[in-house]
């Protein structure tokens, strides 16, 4: 076991980390908890992702003032440039998931090892991860 | 939130566009140590090396600054050190992510031997619990 460098988050995982009024909310933030303090004993050592394929399906716009809370704990983005696009074609031929899961697939592929990612639907992920043969730490929310 | 944090973030947020001289004094060996990075090919420039690690020092303060600004308007949102901890444990992939109870009493007990104890400081305890207890 090593310590995680990126967090991935899932369409659910960013629904609850934006309200706090969600019954998750406390759970996703316990995680960027769990990165802030890392990230201050060393910096730079771990990051929150979440793929811009998932921002569309949860509906986060950056310029929306609804999006506040998601902007400023520093949350980047991951891109699906032509690259991402293509691995992501490729899963989703592969395994019939939503596009957005598909780009999930393609962000392990971008970023730092080891990953983790917040999921509401542990299943696809692990046929993902079983797919690409990457480790990968689901956490279930 | 306030507004030198509001500030920070935006700046945080901008392109890297324009840039500025600026002196710095850098204790020798850090500047020889990035030098010899350089070389090695671990970095373009000293210039990058020293803009990464204070972006990624800012990013880490004004990560810590914006979750205290939101626990102080959501106070009842602010996970306790033991589930930081379980959180922990879980996105490493950690056994002990499946003993909750082992990083409750970890949790709860670290402060004997550690002031100001960390996520990461609970499941070394925590570790140390388990390995006691098999």
């Amino acid at each position: 076991m090593s310590q995680v460098k990126t967090v991935l988050l899932d369409n659910e995982a960013v629904q609850a980390l934006a309200d706090p009024g969600h019954r998750k909310h406390r759970q996703v933030i316990a995680v960027v908890e769990a990165l802030a303090a890392r990230n201050l004993r060393r910096v730079g050592s771990a990051r929150l992702v979440v793929p811009t394929a998932v921002r569309v399906e949860a509906g986060w716009n950056r310029r929306s003032p609804k999006g506040a809370v998601l902007n400023r704990l520093r949350v980047g983005d991951e891109p699906l440039d032509g690259d991402a696009a293509n691995r992501a074609a490729g899963v989703r031929a592969a395994l019939a998931v939503s596009v957005a899961d598909a780009h999930l697939a393609a962000t392990l592929a971008a970023t730092t090892k080891p990953h983790a990612i917040l999921t509401s639907d542990p299943d696809d992920l692990r046929r993902i991860a079983k797919h690409l043969g990457v480790e990968l730490a689901i956490v279930t929310i | 939130m306030s507004r030198d944090l509001e500030r920070l973030l935006d700046l945080l947020d901008a392109a890297d566009e324009d840039t500025a001289g600026t002196s710095i004094r850098l204790p020798t060996n850090l500047r020889d140590a990035a030098v010899v990075a350089v070389k090695l090919g671990w970095a373009s420039s000293t210039t990058e090396l020293t803009v990464h690690g204070l972006r990624y020092a800012l990013e880490a303060y004004a990560q810590r600054a914006v979750l205290d600004a939101h626990y102080q308007a959501h106070p009842q949102v602010r996970p306790d050190l033991a589930e930081v901890a379980l959180a922990t444990a879980k996105i490493d992939g950690s056994a002990l992510a499946g003993r909750p109870d082992l990083v409750r009493r970890a949790a709860a007990e670290v402060d004997t031997v550690t002031d100001h104890p960390t996520p990461d400081d609970v499941l070394i305890y925590a570790a140390g619990l388990a390995a006691a207890v098999a």
